[in-house]
């Protein structure tokens, strides 16, 4: 029964239908990357919870229908009171006592199912566009900005979901509650109904006004909320020059005039805001007092004249009483569908981006060889051209050194071998297979690539450094944890951190320098293991002890592994069996250490000043000191 | 196995979820009333109390004149079973009077109250924005800015939610209450009596409903910074994930949160539903019971009119309506008091600049001609992470003096003590003759022009921020400055349509090139004509069009100052009257370029290994150029 309903799922999706056949479906042999789990559309998330809204309509019709019977129930125990027998008033007064249990219990149910059925929604969709936003390659993260993509995915996925649930709700109820009240007030009197009711659309459209309004100022704040804050960030990021060029009470002026202008926008809301129950209240009081008027003058000609009985007059009242939310709330709710489904919208433009980078036809290869040919390799942002015919072949197990000035290339370079990047077709193989026919996650398994900025997840050390691990929390995992922090000069230290390995790190834990950071990224890569490491940049913020230390490590790790070190120093590249040097994105130089500091190039300059660098570094300052002073006194 | 044992795995995993736990949850649970905070937030409030007495006032009035209007609506039925035409007028009449007068009032009560607030908050953030300007620059060396942001900003936001959601209007609410309750005994006491045997259900619910849902609200609001926390640095950290094909782990573990969001508003739905529903029932069962008593009551005592019923429902009606806000209002007051507790946490801060130190307390003053001064300087950032040691420079008036040596040989930090920026440990500084430290800091600061590494702009103009220290920017001579550096040409010919002046600068100003902006921040310093120039020359590499423009705007920038500058070009260190070499914190030769190749020490080397880039640089400029020939042949 399940495999039958998937299957049917698989084609609806849109999946090949020469798949299907009466036998189980084949279990996928790659990741199901992008295979939907649950519906992106709002129809297909209303066809999804349907069962929910269908629970929820029911139960609010029960709901209204109870109120119905209350109020009848009501105008009976009424005429009871004030009728021949006032003691039989207590049989529709028992059955209200019932009504009212019932009305509760529905009156529950309803909002559960339907506003549960839009937290369920916002929950899938939720998880849907994280597995959206992974799937995204570069192209995508630069174009939308990473507030912008938060705002979708907090702001807008709320809209949606006031749509799905508030929405939904408000609208159906006020169906059931027209209805419900109508039949009570129709039934007593159809005059005084068309007089009460007279003015009760002016109330949906005043409140779809001001709702629509509310939501204007509320964008209009936001914005004066965020100009303040931009303002505050800029002095609080640039304080040294606002110290140093003394500016502090020319920041005090534009700080002033955000924070008023912020201040007048909330104000400017905080009016609409508090004239709207006074409004409404007003518009909805015209009807009482009709009511009151019209029904008083209808209860004193008596029902035996044609005009009401005292228990029709409070069934009428209550019925009335109970309109005026939902008359109210359609207003609201009709500017909830609408804000949903610009919200929407928006949400469409990250489930509908396409990911530049997708899984190859090929099935992954049981064994990665670790060999890597690269050929007429030339690569473009927009019109900045990076790399220009890039060749190169790294044997199994070889070390390979890219070299070079910032800008030159490298990192783009390392990022296409592992297709972070759109590599073009034919210009990278691995075992001399083509990488864009293989599938993304056995590709970059195979090709490890530990990035140049260290960037770590605000959760513990250990984890940070495990990222890359199934089960980081097993004693396996945990001393292989330790070795690799080892490895990277890192164990003393995280180990004196306050909570040792279970230190957590990032903006509110414990703040790490600038080396300690890339020590911990790198060993998170070398926990890795994968076929082939592409280190990119891994030592540009430790000390040169350090540097020699973690060299080691890695010349170990290139004892079992192909390596690609991408690197601007020469101690670092004399390491690796062979060295490539990119400049403007061409391959300028390649050869060994020893042939490239020989041939008198951009290596061997490199190498002499970082030579003399390390000359210098070297150089006792004390001693110095003292040679000037020696001289000093010479001189005078 | 090695340094401290592996612990038994699961209590490990625990131990790093709870701490994982702490730290995301950290200071979502707040008390709902705090004495100690609102004593701290009088002060800024007090200047607007008068709002605030004019709001309660006005509350006060509303609560009574709702206790009439039930009165009146019996009143009005009475006239109808009277047959009283004229009173029932009367009565219509005041009735309308009433209900447009009470709305009216509503208005001028919640505005008057937010008026407060809002000036309120604005005054805290005026005030916290002044404390930022008071803070040590060590404290930002080490606090986030968007922690500080957040300070001024969300949880102001919040603590403003004390006076917008009507949390004090909780007051009126009680004085309602009591005087429903008091009306209704003396109307007739018996009736009051059964109706208000539902008040012990209404308590029970609202005791069973309000802590649930309280601690359900808490989660929704710890969940919610979680979940936005994860996917942020999912987003942020996107080339790590991917690269490490982490994808269905990150997936996971953000479905586990998702998860436990959903669920806690599933709670907290549920509890508001129940609430609400409950409160509904209630008010209909009491409805009902009064009905059912009134029945019984009238076989032997017509004094039951339909009047007072009507005038029971309607007080019934009115005494559940502050009932089912209360636990709203709760959840709000709780997080506006946590806002408050981290915006008082902020303000407690200690480290705060000094000002200026008595005469009597600084050091002696140099000698007449003397510029700038250091003596014996000790200092570090770090504690024991010297930067500089026993350092000892002075310039003399109208001197250029170079600085230089590897990075992070301490040449910046020169420029930061003398601008007071930091407070060295050991020695003396002297800006003119006087201890930085009798100078107010912010005369200090107007004694020197600085042209920073890294220029920072400000979204403004081009004007504005060439004139970056005045409130009326004199054009003319904003145009002067970039005409001396030759770059008026340039700039006249970015801005295109618009003067070259009135161009718009971003944020930051990221549509500038690194070039452009070091041009404007010469263009700065000779705006603001002060007598002490520090320079920190920038090493990013620009084309050689905007090498020579920076050439020639250095020149102009030192022409007739005293130049204290952080040099790295050859062309600028020879150009200087004195070169000070430092090294690892210390000064270790001065003196002029040939004498100091000569000697063959730190500068020496230094010389030959920026030569060597230099000359490197060229080869490779040349190779290209000559590849591009060849190809186009």
């Amino acid at each position: 029964m399940t495999t039958q309903r998937s299957v049917a799922a698989s084609v609806k999706e849109g999946e090949s239908a020469t798949t299907v056949t009466a036998e189980p479906a084949p279990a996928p042999t790659r990741a199901p990357s992008t295979e939907l789990r649950y519906p992106t559309t709002l129809r297909g998330q209303f066809r999804r919870h349907a069962p929910q809204y269908v629970a929820g309509t029911l139960t609010l019709a029960a709901f209204q229908l109870a109120m119905n019977r209350i109020d009848w129930q009501s105008k009976a125990a009424i005429d009871e009171v004030f009728g021949a027998d006032p003691s039989r008033a207590w049989r529709p007064a028992a059955t209200i006592l019932v009504l009212a249990l019932g009305a509760f219990v529905a009156r529950v149910a309803s909002r559960w199912y339907v506003f549960n059925a839009g937290r369920d929604a916002e929950y899938e969709l939720r998880f849907e566009l994280l597995r959206k936003l992974h799937q995204l390659g570069a192209a995508f993260y630069r174009k939308m900005p990473a507030g912008e993509i938060m705002s979708r995915s907090t702001s807008d996925l709320q809209q949606v979901r006031m749509l799905l649930g508030f929405g939904v709700l408000n609208v159906v109820n006020v169906c059931f509650a027209f209805a419900s009240a109508l039949q009570i007030m129709l039934g007593v009197s159809g005059k005084l109904t068309v007089a009460c009711l007279l003015n009760l659309p002016l109330v949906t459209v005043i409140s779809r006004a001001v709702s629509r309004r509310m939501y204007f100022r509320m964008r209009e704040n936001q914005a004066a909320l965020g100009r303040m804050s931009d303002v505050l960030q800029a002095n609080l990021a640039g304080v040294r020059v606002v110290r140093s060029f003394a500016l502090e009470e020319r920041e005090r002026a534009r700080f002033e005039s955000a924070n008023r202008e912020y201040l007048r926008a909330s104000l400017a809301l905080a009016r609409l805001r508090g004239s709207f129950a006074p409004t409404i209240g007003s518009v909805a009081a015209i009807g009482i007092l009709v009511f009151f008027w019209y029904g008083s003058a209808l209860l004193l000609r008596g029902a035996a004249h044609g005009g009401l009985t005292q228990g029709a007059f409070f069934a009428f009242w209550s019925a009335f009483a109970r309109m005026t939310w939902p008359m109210i709330a359609i207003g609201f709710a009709l500017s909830v569908v609408q804000r949903g489904r610009a919200g929407f919208v928006r949400l469409r433009d990250v489930f509908d981006a396409l990911p530049e980078v997708v899984d190859g036809a090929r099935r992954a290869p049981k064994h990665v060889g670790g060999s890597l040919c690269v050929e007429n390799l030339s690569f473009a942002y927009g019109d900045r051209r990076v790399l220009d015919g890039v060749r190169l072949k790294v044997a199994p197990g070889e070390s390979l050194a890219v070299v070079g000035r910032t800008g030159a290339g490298k990192t783009t370079l390392a990022m296409l071998l592992a297709r972070l990047l759109p590599t073009p077709e034919r210009t990278v193989r691995i075992d001399g297979i083509d990488v864009c026919e293989l599938p993304l996650a056995s590709l970059r398994s195979a090709i490890g690539y530990a990035q140049q900025d260290a960037f770590l997840f605000s959760t513990t050390v250990a984890r940070n450094i495990g990222f890359a691990l199934e089960d980081p929390d097993s004693p396996a995992s945990q001393e292989r944890i330790r070795v690799v922090a080892r490895e990277a000069q890192m164990l003393d230290e995280a180990l004196s951190l306050p909570d040792g390995f279970d230190t957590v790190v990032g903006e509110r834990g414990v703040q790490l320098s600038g080396g300690q950071k890339q020590r911990i990224a790198l060993a998170r890569a070398l926990a890795w293991e994968p076929k082939i490491l592409i280190l990119d940049d891994p030592l540009s913020a430790v000390d040169a002890k350090t540097e020699a230390a973690i060299l080691d490590a890695i010349e170990r790790q290139a004892a079992r592994r192909t390596v690609i070190l991408v690197t601007h120093r020469v101690a670092a590249a004399a390491r690796c069996d062979r060295v490539i040097v990119l400049d403007e994105g061409r391959v300028v130089e390649q050869g060994t250490h020893d042939e490239l500091v020989q041939s008198g190039g951009i290596y061997a300059a490199f190498a002499e000043e970082q030579r003399m660098a390390r000359e210098l570094e070297e150089l006792d300052a004390s001693d110095a000191g003292d040679r000037l002073a020696v001289q000093g006194a010479a001189a005078s | 196995m090695n340094g401290a044992p592996v612990s038994n795995p699961r209590a490990r995993s625990e131990r790093a979820g709870s701490a994982l736990r702490a730290f995301h949850e950290e200071g979502a649970i707040g008390k709902a009333y705090d004495a100690r905070l609102l004593r701290r937030l009088w002060p800024w409030v007090r200047p607007h109390v008068s709002f605030i007495v004019v709001s309660l006032t006005t509350l006060l009035i509303i609560a009574v004149i709702n206790l009439l209007r039930p009165l009146l609506l019996g009143d009005v039925v009475r006239q109808a079973g009277a047959r009283d035409s004229t009173r029932l007028w009367r009565d219509g009449s005041g009735l309308a009077l009433i209900l447009v007068v009470t709305q009216a009032l509503t208005y001028v009560q919640m505005y008057t109250m937010q008026v407060a607030g809002a000036r309120a908050m604005a005054d805290l953030r005026g005030g916290i924005f002044d404390f930022f300007q008071k803070l040590r620059l060590r404290y930002y060396d080490r606090t986030p800015v968007g922690r500080l942001v957040t300070r001024a900003t969300n949880d102001v936001d919040a603590l403003s939610e004390l006076f917008a959601s009507g949390a004090l209007n909780a007051m009126g609410d009680v004085v309602a209450l009591v005087g429903i309750v008091v009306v209704m005994i003396a109307l007739d006491w018996r009736l009051s009596l059964v109706s208000f045997l539902a008040l012990p259900v209404v308590g029970a619910i609202v005791n069973y409903v309000r802590k649930r849902s309280r601690a359900a609200y808490r989660d929704v609001r710890a969940r919610t910074a979680r979940l936005n926390a994860f996917l942020n640095e999912q987003v942020n950290g996107i080339a790590v994930v991917q690269a490490f094909v982490r994808e269905r782990a990150m997936s996971a573990e953000f479905d586990a949160i998702n998860l436990e969001y959903r669920d806690a508003n599933k709670r907290a739905i549920y509890y508001e539903a129940v609430l609400d529903a409950a409160i509904e029932m209630v008010s209909t069962l009491c409805i009902a019971s009064i009905l059912w008593f009134a029945g019984l009551r009238r076989v032997a005592d017509h004094r039951i009119t339909f009047a007072l019923l009507v005038t029971f429902t309607q007080y019934i009606r009115q005494f559940f309506e502050p009932v089912s806000l209360l636990s709203q209002r709760y959840t709000l007051l709780q997080s506006a008091m946590s806002g408050a507790e981290r915006i008082f946490q902020l303000l407690d801060e200690k480290d705060v600049a000094p000002a200026a130190l008595p005469p009597e307390a600084c050091s002696p003053a140099g000698p007449p001609d003397e510029a700038i001064a250091l003596e014996h300087v000790d200092f570090e950032y770090k504690p024991g992470v010297p930067v500089l040691r026993d350092v000892g420079l002075v310039a003399r008036d109208g001197e250029r003096i170079a600085l230089v040596g590897a990075t992070g040989a301490g040449k910046t930090t020169v420029a930061s003590l003398l601008l007071r920026l930091y407070e060295p440990q050991g020695g003396i500084v002297r800006v003119l003759g006087r201890d930085v430290r009798s100078y107010d800091p912010r005369a200090l600061r107007r004694l020197f022009s600085v042209v920073p590494q890294d220029v920072f702009l400000f979204s403004g103009t081009v004007l504005s921020n060439i004139a970056i220290a005045d409130d009326t920017p004199d054009r003319a001579r904003a145009e002067e400055a970039l005409r001396r550096i030759g770059a008026l040409d340039l700039f006249r010919r970015r801005g295109g349509e618009v003067d070259a002046l009135d161009a718009p600068v971003e944020e930051r100003g990221q549509n500038f090139s690194a070039g452009e902006r070091q041009l404007l921040a010469f263009a700065r310093a000779i705006y603001r004509a002060a007598p002490l120039l520090v320079l920190d020359e920038a090493t990013a590499s620009v084309d050689s069009d905007t090498e020579a423009r920076l050439q020639r705007a250095l020149e102009e920038a030192i022409r007739g100052r005293t130049a204290l500058v952080i040099a790295h070009r050859l062309s600028t260190i020879r150009a200087a009257d004195r070169i000070v070499v430092f090294h690892k914190g210390r000064v270790v030769e001065t003196g002029t370029h040939d004498d100091l190749v000569e000697h063959g020490g730190v500068y020496a080397k230094l010389y030959r290994m920026q030569y060597a880039h230099e000359q490197a640089v060229l080869a490779e400029r040349r190779a290209h150029a000559h590849e591009l020939q060849s190809d186009s042949m």
